[in-house]
């Protein structure tokens, strides 16, 4: 079966995915800049949101999932394209040192090895996540995720001072 | 950490244990059951280093499960711990068929947060040397392609090619793979003066045997047909939802290339065709590699004909020390869409620097359409993906 990519040009487009997820969901912090809107939302609301995306804006792509670690709390970024220029980026915090968060797989299914990974590195918990595998580190006998800023490297050298 | 209570507490949310599951839908009337089989990590014939976990109902294949790892180096870990232009040298290494797509990916990430404003002669030279970079990825990739089904001399002219692409490089940069060529800011230095002639005088070259060497040589063989076509088949749909990027998308008629719908650096001054193709099998993934070859010489001849002249680098400062936010750079790799998150904490290393990179995405493909294929298939499935272990396990 065919794909449908969206018609029209580029801030039309713009504009009706930012009324869309405002109505929908009756954001606050949405708002565009240049090609790109940008959510920040409640972590309770990510598979909404992004069901929202899918399938009544026809936003088909999910580019990547990236975690950061903010020391107590973990920022994650959902970033969305419509294959003609647009994107839509979703932001979202999670709270406390075992994080979970709920699994987009059975809404973009190639946020599978996303998530995978994101747990790997991070631990962050994806709740509904079919196969919640580490993708690097081994399996077994492995406590730690390794990009945490919590887990040191022994060559760990600051700049501070250098001219 | 995370407890192991909470690993299975979290996959048994989804109702299905994390362990791998034994088949019970394929044991036939005897009873017979189906035979496990590692694929890898050492393998003539593997990509790189990558296990597949194979369950196999004879010669069919019902459950493929990659495995990643063996290469990771944890490169996200190692640019948290590095100036932003130390970052550079080790993006070469991701995907070491990609290295210039890499360098500009990252290049791009950091001018975005920086705001910088690149010179238009060092974006034409990079368009110009990811252009080769394509040329050298796509080239030895359909080579590897037929040497996996049993075609010795396409990998020959493949790599014979690939090293002319190498030679440039090194008359560039000073180096043939691990170039440290695009720096924040520019490129490293202008090329040398008679090196717009020489790219001119080999694609020319490369346009004149392109047809014998990689179609003529390939496109009607028996055997590449009976090993190819319809083999991977993978629906639009099926290549939307997996996340596909590049080739294995572009080979379902899904028509997408970041270098048009998602302009960056020098290709709106540029005039190319996105190739696509209908099959969406591994036959339909090699034409699209040969149909952006021919795309990268012409876009390579149009930077030629107007290359800017001035400066190669921007004036940056001499330490780069980004105000607090983030950057996102994102380009068309050889194997589809690289993109690279930087965050910025405002002190000299990157806060957290992300890659996405396409070897990896589209692999997850492999779970997908290898149950169902015969054993044999897997490689010419493996070519249409076409994944380098740098990339997928950064």
């Amino acid at each position: 079966m065919a794909v449908t990519l969206p018609e029209g040009d580029l801030s039309s487009r713009l504009e009706r995915y930012l009324d869309g997820f405002k109505n929908r969901h009756g954001l606050e912090e949405a708002e565009v800049v240049g090609d790109t809107v940008r959510l920040v939302i409640e972590q309770g609301i990510v598979p909404a949101v992004l069901t929202t995306a899918r399938e009544s804006l026809g936003i088909l792509h999910l580019a990547f999932i990236t975690v950061v670690d903010r020391e107590g709390s973990f920022e994650i970024t959902y970033e969305l394209l419509d294959f003609r220029g647009a994107r839509v980026r979703v932001k979202t915090t999670v709270e406390g040192e075992e994080p979970v968060i709920d699994s987009v797989t059975g809404i973009y299914p190639t946020a599978n090895w996303h998530e995978r990974e994101a747990y790997d590195m991070f631990g962050v918990a994806f709740k509904g996540h079919p196969d919640l595998r580490r993708t690097y580190m081994w399996q077994d006998h492995f406590d730690h995720h390794p990009l945490l800023k919590s887990f040191e490297i022994s060559t760990k050298r600051t700049f501070e001072g250098l001219r | 950490m995370l407890s192991e209570e909470r690993v299975t507490e979290s996959a048994a949310l989804s109702g299905r244990a994390s362990g791998r599951l034994a088949n019970p839908d394929v044991r036939d009337e005897f009873g017979l059951e189906t035979l496990d089989m590692n694929m890898g990590p050492q393998h003539p014939a593997m990509h790189g280093l990558l296990r597949l976990i194979l369950e196999l109902d004879g010669e069919t294949v019902v459950r493929c499960d990659p495995v990643m790892g063996y290469l990771h180096r944890c490169q996200e870990k190692i640019a948290e711990n590095r100036m932003y232009p130390a970052v550079i040298p080790m993006t070469d290494r991701l995907d070491y068929f990609a290295n210039m797509h890499n360098e500009h990916g990252y290049c791009l990430a950091v001018e975005d947060l920086l705001e910088a404003e690149i010179p238009p002669r060092a974006e034409a030279i990079r368009v110009l040397m990811c252009e080769l970079m394509r040329l050298a990825s796509h080239i030895p990739s359909i080579g590897f392609l037929m040497l996996e089904l049993g075609a010795f001399t396409p990998i020959l002219y493949a790599f014979r090619e690939r090293e002319r692409i190498q030679s440039i490089f090194e008359a560039v940069t000073g180096a043939r793979m691990m170039f440290h060529y695009i720096r924040i800011g520019g490129v490293k230095a202008d090329l040398p003066e008679d090196i717009p002639q020489k790219i001119w005088d080999y694609v020319e070259s490369l346009e004149s045997h392109f047809q014998r060497d990689f179609v003529d040589l390939i496109e009607g063989n028996e055997i590449f047909i009976a090993r190819t076509r319809g083999v991977g088949k993978i629906s639009q749909e099926k290549a939307v939802e997996m996340g596909l990027t590049g080739p294995p998308l572009r080979c379902t008629g899904v028509d997408f290339d970041i270098r048009r719908d998602y302009p960056y650096s020098w290709y709106p001054n540029v005039e190319f065709d996105v190739i696509t193709d209908t099959e969406g099998d591994v036959e339909a993934s090699y034409r699209v590699r040969i149909g952006e070859c021919l795309q990268s010489v012409r876009i390579i001849k149009q930077v030629l004909e107007n290359l800017p002249e001035g400066e190669v680098m921007a004036d940056l400062g001499r330490r780069i020390r980004p105000p607090e936010g983030e950057g996102f750079g994102r380009v068309e790799g050889p194997r589809g869409e690289f993109s690279v998150h930087v965050v910025s904490d405002g002190s000299d290393t990157p806060y957290r620097v992300h890659y996405r990179d396409p070897s990896f995405v589209n692999m997850q493909l492999l779970q997908e359409i290898i149950p169902g294929h015969y054993l044999p298939d897997i490689m010419p499935i493996m070519g249409l993906i076409d994944p380098v272990s740098g990339g997928w396990d950064k």
